[in-house]
């Protein structure tokens, strides 16, 4: 399969008002191929963003390169351009201007005109199933409408490759479901390649042919997700929720050492969620276990001996969020 | 450049659409203008005098006159000539004590409209200045003046009142019952006829006066046209004053260098002579010898009224025009110079609304969009200006009852002054946000640069002196606005300003701007 994204030793560093500096990317090698759905995975502030913006030109790298569909973003800027699309995380539209207009104008800068401009516009407004809605004012729109035209403005230039940096956040389940429709759409019915950013789990376990995982600038694990999880082995994954109690140490390594199938123990203790909240994450206890399920009544019974006192349990299955929390000791929403 | 003119139309539409802007673009200084227009200039179309009519005015004259024995003091002027058949010193008898001149008298008598006189040139008989006529206009323009006469007169003009002392007159100023006072300094006289003397060669030689002369105008801020009015009147008269000074000079200059030369040169007989007969002749030199001098100093004849003709041009144009031309013109400019630093600022909300990284990121160079949003900004500007001239025409024409281009007729002029101005302001504009880090220090500058340059070109009503207006490029453009509207040339200085200023402040702007699109 042909390369589209190919990324060499790609890092940003930025400096700070104090002088010192902060790599936001620390040397990212990425291959993503024609017509696959790649997602970049990790928690906010990974660099999830920052990577995307040198691979579309936005932001120029401070070392390394990437190339699209063959032409460097750094030497061949234009050309690279014409090939992509763009959907970024943020509603990049102009509130004071209708649907139309703004698919009109963003039309215009990739180079549309006059009747093929008028055409495309049309297409994507059937495409995005905002036909009624297209001479009214963007600021008129819900969330999910607004993402939709920003994910039309994406298409203009009917790209063979598409980036889309988080288009589902802030939007009510309804219009989610009808964006990782649409970008599975995109992939099977237009041969596009997607590159689709994401903390969450179960988009990335949706969308992606292949998923590459970024934590503090790197990537730390790559692959299709049977690839990925194979690197946590087979154990499923038990997670207890607490509440607020202090649990001491040695009564996790007594779980981990006596319990038969238990083979590693994570405790994240209450967090609040911010310093004027007074509502708290639950402590979430975190066992890996070879099957779970057969494992779950002595784990159960360990823990309620030694006085935890367990509100809730769920047994989950090998998956990103288990490689990610397995590679970082962190879950994803952290 | 099809992605250029897309990007400034879309900066043009985005602009127009947002109706809290209309509002600061467009109504503010509308209602402003109109309402500084209403106030100040009447509602009527009436174009007679009244409006600027009785503007009061305080006189002090401290004036101490110049003492002519001093100025031709021959004895003192000749201390190495002894005496003897050619003493020059001896030719002429000694003018009697008191022989003194006083241009106060003079200038506070015509200012407070009352007969002029003079304590005399010679101690033996005085003569009025009033009775000088002017031989040199002949009836018809003499009657042309006399009709012009109701226009110019300052009896109509000023209502005038003397003061004894300068403090007196400037409270009286400040508490805001007088539009001007008028202060004629002890040494006026001495400023415009300085002392003389002869050289080694026994050339005349004027000694240069000094600045301790001169008139002081007193302003209200308050009323600055009126306070402008009185300032032109009394330059007007004291430059007649110091013509007459110099037109003395001349004539005692010659005269005496001739008679000294022809002295020396032994050209004229001394012995033929009759200095009893020379002596009374000029101790009975009465107004008919200084016949001339009338064209000069006559009040009412040309040299006065001329120097009242610009405020009789000026008030052809109806009162309400008079006042909304310069006042339109200048807050037409003022809120302009927001439109410009607030409408390039709008790279910000781009940038945080990330429709500017979605111009980035299609294959448009950043030198596409910069130039795009400049020359969108460039054309709101102007269309900015040029819809508030037009507003304000159609206003005065409103309230003056009639059809009335209150920006004159050259129209292909008004719209190069407008875009000389609207390439300073967009120019502007970019620079101060090219120079800004950050939104918050465009929002903190941008109003207080605004602010200082009108307050420079006098958009708040008062004016301040020429020298501090010029760096302003709301006087340039006000000032020529002005000219047009009284169907004056002689603006190309303020084009070369407006567009010098704009291309150079657009070209620092830009290059300093570039850094904007650098995310």
């Amino acid at each position: 399969m042909q390369t589209m994204v190919e990324t060499r030793n790609l890092r940003k560093t930025y400096s700070r008002p104090d002088g010192s500096t902060i790599e936001a990317v620390k040397g990212v090698n990425l291959e993503i191929r024609q017509g696959e759905i790649f997602s970049l995975l990790g928690p906010n502030g990974a660099g999830k963003t920052t990577t995307i913006s040198m691979i579309s030109g936005l932001v120029e790298p401070t070392e390394g390169d990437a190339t699209i569909g063959g032409h460097s973003i750094t030497k061949e800027p234009m050309a690279a351009k014409r090939l992509m699309g763009f959907v970024p995380q943020e509603i990049a539209l102009y509130p004071e201007l209708s649907a139309r207009q703004n698919l009109s104008f963003f039309g215009r800068m990739y180079g549309l005109g006059g009747k093929a401009l008028n055409r495309r516009v049309d297409e994507l407004i059937e495409f995005v199933d905002l036909a009624d809605r297209q001479n009214d004012r963007i600021d008129t729109f819900s969330g999910g409408m607004k993402r939709r035209i920003n994910l039309a403005a994406g298409l203009l230039n009917s790209p063979p490759l598409i980036y889309m940096d988080e288009p589902t956040v802030g939007i009510d389940p309804q219009s989610r479901r009808r964006i990782l429709d649409t970008v599975k759409l995109l992939r099977d019915e237009q041969d596009m390649t997607v590159l689709y950013t994401t903390h969450l789990m179960e988009e990335a376990q949706e969308l992606s042919d292949r998923v590459a995982i970024i934590d503090h600038g790197e990537i730390i694990a790559m692959g299709t997700q049977d690839e990925l999880t194979q690197q946590v082995g087979e154990e499923d994954r038990l997670e207890f929720t607490i509440g607020e109690q202090e649990i001491a140490e040695t009564q996790f390594e007594r779980l981990q050492q006596k319990t038969p199938g238990v083979t590693r123990v994570l405790y994240n203790p209450t967090e609040q969620l911010s310093d004027d909240s007074s509502e708290s994450l639950p402590a979430l206890l975190t066992v890996f276990a070879k099957r779970g399920r057969t494992a779950l009544p002595q784990i159960l019974q360990d823990l309620d001996s030694a006085g935890v006192e367990i509100q809730s349990v769920a047994v989950r299955e090998p998956d990103l969020e288990a490689v990610f929390l397995a590679l970082t000791g962190r879950a994803l929403r952290d | 450049m099809r992605k250029i003119l897309a990007v400034a139309f879309k900066e043009l539409y985005v602009t127009f659409r947002d109706r809290n802007l209309i509002l600061l673009m467009f109504a503010t200084p509308l209602v402003l203008s109109t309402i500084i227009g209403m106030a100040f200039g009447g509602g009527g179309g009436d174009s007679e005098l009244p409006d600027f009519a009785d503007i009061t005015v305080a006189v002090v004259n401290l004036d101490e006159g110049v003492d002519l024995q001093e100025t031709l003091n021959l004895p003192d002027q000749f201390p190495n000539q002894g005496a003897g058949p050619t003493d020059p010193a001896a030719l002429l008898p000694p003018l009697p004590d008191g022989a003194a001149l006083n241009f106060g008298d003079q200038l506070a008598a015509i200012l407070l409209s009352q007969p002029v006189e003079s304590p005399g040139t010679t101690a033996t008989q005085e003569f009025d200045l009033s009775e000088l006529e002017c031989s040199l206009l002949d009836e018809s323009e003499s009657a042309g003046t006399a009709a012009a006469a109701p226009l110019g007169s300052l009896d109509d003009l000023l209502d005038a009142t003397a003061m004894d002392t300068a403090e007196q007159a400037r409270a009286a100023v400040d508490s805001g019952e007088f539009a001007a006072a008028v202060i004629i300094p002890p040494g006026f006289s001495s400023h415009v006829m300085p002392p003389f003397a002869f050289d080694a060669g026994f050339i005349p030689r004027v000694q240069p006066a000094g600045e301790e002369g001169t008139v002081e105008v007193y302003a209200s801020g308050g009323l600055p046209i009126s306070a402008s009015i009185v300032h032109s009147v009394v330059v007007g008269i004291v430059n007649q004053f110091v013509r007459v000074g110099v037109a003395l000079g001349a004539t005692l200059e010659t005269s005496v260098e001739a008679l000294v030369s022809g002295i020396v040169r032994g050209e004229i007989d001394l012995n033929s002579v009759d200095l009893s007969a020379l002596s009374t002749d000029l101790q009975n030199l009465d107004a008919a010898a200084l016949g001339p001098l009338g064209c000069l100093i006559t009040p009412g004849a040309n040299n006065v009224s001329a120097a009242q003709q610009p405020l009789a041009a000026i008030q052809e144009a109806p009162p309400f025009s008079r006042i909304i031309v310069p006042t339109g013109a200048s807050q037409a400019v003022f809120f302009a110079l927001f439109t410009g630093v607030f409408g390039i600022q709008s790279i910000y909300q781009e940038r945080r609304n990330w429709t500017l990284q979605r111009m980035i990121v299609s294959p448009t160079p950043r030198i596409f969009l910069l130039i795009g949003k400049l020359l969108g900004n460039l054309v709101i500007v102007f269309l900015q200006i040029l819809i508030l001239l037009a507003a304000l025409t159609l206003i005065a024409s409103l309230v003056i009852g009639q059809p009335t281009l209150i920006w004159g007729t050259n129209i292909a002029a008004i719209l190069v002054v407008t875009l000389a101005l609207s390439l300073c302001v967009t120019g502007l504009g970019v620079f101060v946000v090219g120079l800004a880090k950050t939104p918050e220090q465009v929002n903190l500058f941008g109003p207080m640069i605004n602010i200082s340059l009108a307050v420079l070109g006098g958009a708040f009503g008062f004016a301040l002196p020429d020298q501090a207006a010029r760096f302003s490029l709301i006087y340039w453009g006000v000032d020529a606005f002005t000219l047009l509207a009284n169907a004056q040339t002689g603006f190309a200085l303020n084009l070369l300003v407006l567009f010098g200023q704009g291309i150079l402040l657009f070209l620092l702007g830009a290059r300093l701007f570039k850094r904007r699109l650098n995310l």
